[in-house]
Formats: C-alpha cells, sequence, structure tokens
C-alpha cells in the first residue's frame, strides 16, 4: 500500500445555512514535519480541522486521516491526538477523571492516565476540578488527552490563544520535543509569530479558500523583502537607490521604504558615505502577507 | 461495547450528578411518606394494598431518572465533552448505544435508590405506629421490579430528549412542564393514559390497578415504544450534528 500522507484534504466544502465556511479546500500534511495551518479568524481554521476530525460534516469533499475518514479509523485516539480550540471539560470532574473517561473508552490502560498528567506537569493538580483550573492547565490537560494513545500525529487548534508567555514557551517546547521525536504536527493560528518557530510548512486559507502552501522559508522571504530606512541625507539616498535599480519610496521625513534587503541598502548607502540613523528589515504582518498573497491570487 | 457503557457509567459517577440527585430523592421521599403515613389512620395503613402505595412514591425515582438521561446527554453539549466522545469513538451510534445501555442502568439504580429510601423511611414510620409490616413479602416485589422497569424507561427517553434538545435546563424544563401540564391537559380528552408519564407511571404502579393508568403490560409496550421513538430520534440528531 503507498505511504498516505497523514492528513489529506479534497474538494472540501462546508456550509451552514447561506455562510461558506470552507469552499472547495484542497491540501495535504506531510508526515514527520510540523505544517502551520494559517488564516485570520474566521477563515474557517476551526471548520476544517473539525472535518479532519470527523466532527463536522462536509457538505462537499472529504478529509482524510491516513487515507481513511476520521469515523472510519479503528483505534483512533492511538493514531491522532487532538487539542481543540478553547476546549471544554466538565466543570466538577477532575482532570484525571476526565482522562480515565477516554481512556476507558479507547482501551488505554489507567497507567497511561498517570504517564501523560505527569508529562505535561499537571500530576498535582489531577484530582482536582477542571472548573478551578487556569487556561494554562486547561490547555495542558487538552494535550494529556491528546498524548493518551502515542499518537503519531497531533492536531492543535489555535492552542496558544489565551496562554500567558510562559505556556507559550511550554507549548513551543513541548511540540519541538514531538516532532524531533518523528511526530506530524499540523498546528492552526491567526499569528504567523506563533507558528514561525515551529513550522516547516504552512498552509494559508482566507475566505475558505487555499491561498497558499509553501515551506516556511518561501513565507518569509515572501513577507520580508522590506528595508525602514532612516536617514538625513534621505533624498540623496533615494536618488542613489533608484541609479542601483532599487525601487525605494519616501514615507516621511528622512524615512524611506525600500524594497530591498538591509544588507544591499547598507551597502548603497556607505558606499555614498551616507549616514544612517536607522536601518531594520520590515517585518511584514500576517495580515500583509495576506494582503499580499491574495490580491496575488485574483491578479 | 461493554467498554464504552462502562466509560458512560464512569462519566455519570465522576460528576456531583449523584450526589445532588440523590438528595434531591432523600428530600423528596422523607416528606411525601412521612406526610401521607402521618395522615393515614392505623387502621388503613395495615393493608398491604395501602402500604404499596406508600412505597410507590418512590416512582420519583422515575421523574429523577429522566433527569440523569437528559443531562447525560445534552450536558456533553452543554459542557462541549461531546467532542472529546466523538473523537475517541467517531461511530457516533455506538456512542449513542452506550449512552442509552448506561441510562437504563444509571435509572433502574436512582430508582432503586428511591426505592430503598423510601422503603426505610416507610419501616420506621410504620415501626413506629406499630403497623405490621407488609413491605417484604413477595406480593410487593411486582412493584419493585415495576418501578425499575419505570426509572430505566424515563432515563431512556431522557436521553433521547436531551439529544434532541441540546441544553440541559431547557429539556429538563419542558420535560417537567409536559409532565405537569401537558399530560393534565391530555387527560381533558381522555387520552392521558397513552402519554409517555402516565405509561412509565402504569410501569411503575405494577401490581395495583387505577382507571387513570393502562394495565401493566398495555402501559409497558407503550412506554418501551416512547422509549424506542426517542431513542432512534436521539441517534439520528446525534449523527447528523456538528460539534
Amino acid at each position: 500500500m503507498p505511504e498516505q500522507p497523514p492528513i489529506e484534504v479534497r474538494g472540501l466544502t462546508k456550509r451552514y445555512g447561506s455562510t461558506v465556511a470552507v469552499d472547495d479546500l484542497s491540501f495535504s500534511v506531510p508526515a514527520g514535519r510540523v505544517t502551520g495551518f494559517l488564516g485570520p479568524n474566521g477563515a474557517g481554521k476551526t471548520t476544517t480541522l473539525r472535518a479532519v476530525l470527523g466532527l463536522v460534516r462536509p457538505t462537499a469533499g472529504e478529509a482524510r486521516v491516513d487515507g481513511r475518514p476520521y469515523r472510519q479509523l479503528r483505534e483512533p485516539l492511538r493514531r491522532v491526538g487532538a487539542v481543540l480550540e478553547a476546549d471544554s471539560f466538565h466543570p466538577t470532574r477532575s482532570g484525571r477523571n476526565h482522562l480515565r473517561v477516554l481512556a476507558l473508552a479507547a482501551a488505554i490502560p489507567v497507567s497511561r492516565v498517570d504517564e501523560v498528567l505527569a508529562e505535561v506537569e499537571l500530576s498535582d493538580a489531577a484530582r482536582r476540578k477542571v472548573g478551578g483550573y487556569s487556561l494554562g492547565m486547561r490547555q495542558r490537560l487538552s494535550v494529556a488527552g491528546a498524548l493518551l494513545g502515542q499518537p503519531e500525529l497531533l492536531v492543535l487548534d489555535e492552542p496558544a490563544n489565551g496562554l500567558d508567555p510562559e505556556g507559550i514557551r511550554w507549548l513551543r517546547d513541548f511540540l519541538r520535543a514531538f516532532s524531533a521525536g518523528g511526530g506530524t504536527v499540523f498546528i492552526s493560528s491567526h499569528v504567523l509569530a506563533e507558528v514561525a518557530q515551529l513550522a516547516d510548512e504552512v498552509v494559508i486559507i482566507h475566505h475558505g479558500r487555499l491561498v497558499t502552501q509553501e515551506p516556511l522559508e518561501t513565507l518569509i522571504a515572501r513577507a520580508a523583502g522590506g528595508t525602514v530606512v532612516r536617514a538625513p541625507e534621505a533624498e540623496r539616498l533615494l536618488g542613489l537607490l533608484a541609479e542601483a535599480g532599487i525601487e525605494a519610496t519616501q514615507v516621511g521625513e528622512g524615512e524611506l521604504r525600500v524594497a530591498a534587503t538591509p544588507e544591499r541598502v547598507g551597502e548603497v548607502a556607505a558606499a555614498a558615505g551616507i549616514v544612517l540613523h536607522e536601518l531594520r528589515a520590515e517585518g511584514a504582518t500576517l495580515e500583509e502577507v495576506f494582503l499580499a498573497l491574495t490580491s496575488e491570487g485574483s491578479a | 461495547m461493554i467498554r464504552l457503557v462502562r466509560a458512560e457509567l464512569l462519566k455519570l459517577a465522576t460528576t456531583r450528578l449523584f450526589l445532588w440527585l440523590g438528595l434531591m430523592i432523600l428530600g423528596l421521599s422523607a416528606f411525601v411518606t412521612s406526610t401521607r403515613i402521618a395522615s393515614t389512620s392505623q387502621l388503613q395503613l395495615s393493608g398491604v394494598s395501602e402500604q404499596r402505595s406508600i412505597v410507590q412514591f418512590a416512582a420519583i425515582g422515575a421523574i429523577v431518572a429522566l433527569i440523569v438521561g437528559i443531562v447525560d446527554s445534552a450536558g456533553e453539549y452543554a459542557h462541549g465533552t461531546i467532542a472529546h466522545t466523538f473523537l475517541v469513538t467517531p461511530v457516533r451510534e455506538r456512542v449513542v448505544g452506550a449512552k442509552l445501555i448506561a441510562g437504563a442502568i444509571a435509572g433502574m439504580l436512582v430508582a432503586a435508590f428511591a426505592e430503598v429510601v423510601t422503603w426505610s423511611i416507610a419501616a420506621v414510620w410504620l415501626e413506629g405506629k406499630s403497623v405490621p409490616f407488609q413491605l417484604a413479602t413477595r406480593t410487593v416485589l411486582d412493584t419493585y421490579l415495576g418501578i425499575l422497569g419505570a426509572g430505566a424507561l424515563a432515563a431512556v427517553i431522557g436521553i433521547g430528549i436531551g439529544a434532541l434538545f441540546r441544553r440541559q435546563t431547557a429539556a429538563i424544563v419542558l420535560a417537567l412542564i409536559w409532565l405537569l401540564v401537558g399530560e393534565p391537559v391530555l387527560s381533558i380528552a381522555g387520552v392521558q393514559q397513552y402519554a409517555p408519564g402516565h405509561a412509565i407511571a402504569a410501569v411503575a404502579s405494577a401490581g395495583s390497578s387505577t382507571s387513570e393508568l393502562l394495565g401493566f403490560w398495555p402501559g409497558l409496550l407503550v412506554a418501551l415504544a416512547y422509549a424506542a421513538v426517542f431513542a432512534v430520534a436521539g441517534a439520528v440528531a446525534v449523527d447528523r450534528s456538528d460539534v
């Protein structure tokens, strides 16, 4: 049997009444890598992930895990671990009992429950009611549930939402270790920076449609490319840049935005002995990348 | 499937649900049983049919079982745990099947608890009034079994209702309004016997007969039919739901 991609989405469409949440979306997630699933809020990420996990029924098309619909997986928890967005639990059930219920239903030994609790550093609070957990603790409990079956694939929907910086770092370290162990990670976010330090590849959607799927480096190269420079002789620099064939515009008093790397701008300025007060790469926001990508798509 | 049923029972056992509903049964039974016995003469109390009708107050266990069923299914949507349930068991018919079986067991347990409570309170009162105790005889056995069956049926119907409504408070309120207002209104037309609450009451009233209710066997058949309809409707709703 040929190797199936861990996740494959083909022509996926989901309509809620007259609203189209996901529109003929196709992509696949490669094995053994971290793939970021990006898009602004409301782009259809959650609906797509929930369709992958068999929680949402597609209007058309399909989503497959290991080559088959999630609903046909025999022991899904041993294959896929899912961390849902704003995951919810019964407030009066303890974290440990929550996991015991899942383990029992999935035929996973209860000893594994204590293992995953230790793994997410939640052992001390395990017997307390989830109602008293902080957001970070809930997120860890959610991760613990995803790890119960020792899956090779993790699907996480906006896992960093609402986490404090410490929680975000914990999650990032954890996912790095999981990925280093050969696991596949599919993680959604509306903030590029969140996944930029993790992802090998990104899938970007907007209005429920695929914008692009490409390696992160390509995306970063696309997003960057701009440099902001401040110099007392900004107008002279503008002329020199034009001579060098570099596009630049004056954006303020003594400030230029240049379509080149900071290195290139620095070289031009140095050659002419121009003093620079500021020279920095302009990090495009994800929104700007979207704008760029979506306008390219419609051109 | 046994595994899934055990998981469903574990869910029920690991929240405060049974604690609160247990206290509710305790309070209601103590109040109703005590008031009835206190206001009945010693002579009347010594008859087996009077004692049977006292222990039949345990049928409130069936109403509590209905609430257990509603909370068991609607509560999963209310708290969002239904997603976890479907991630573990993506074949939803199996989830519903396990819930129905676990619900029936839980409904019987609730009814059994109500029986023990009612029986114990009655025993203490009758002893105090020096009335010969007749509730430990085989003739009352069918009443006990009927109430257990009513608990199971009510829980199954509750699971169906909960799956259809998915909002537990609304579902519980609607169900209680139906029992307190809807069915009495039906009695104006004289068809209340065939309503779900009355059919279950007929099951719970095994061993005694009243003109208001169907007999035990017809009542059981009608109640089973309702349980089947609610279970199937609930299963279809669950299968179609996006969570």
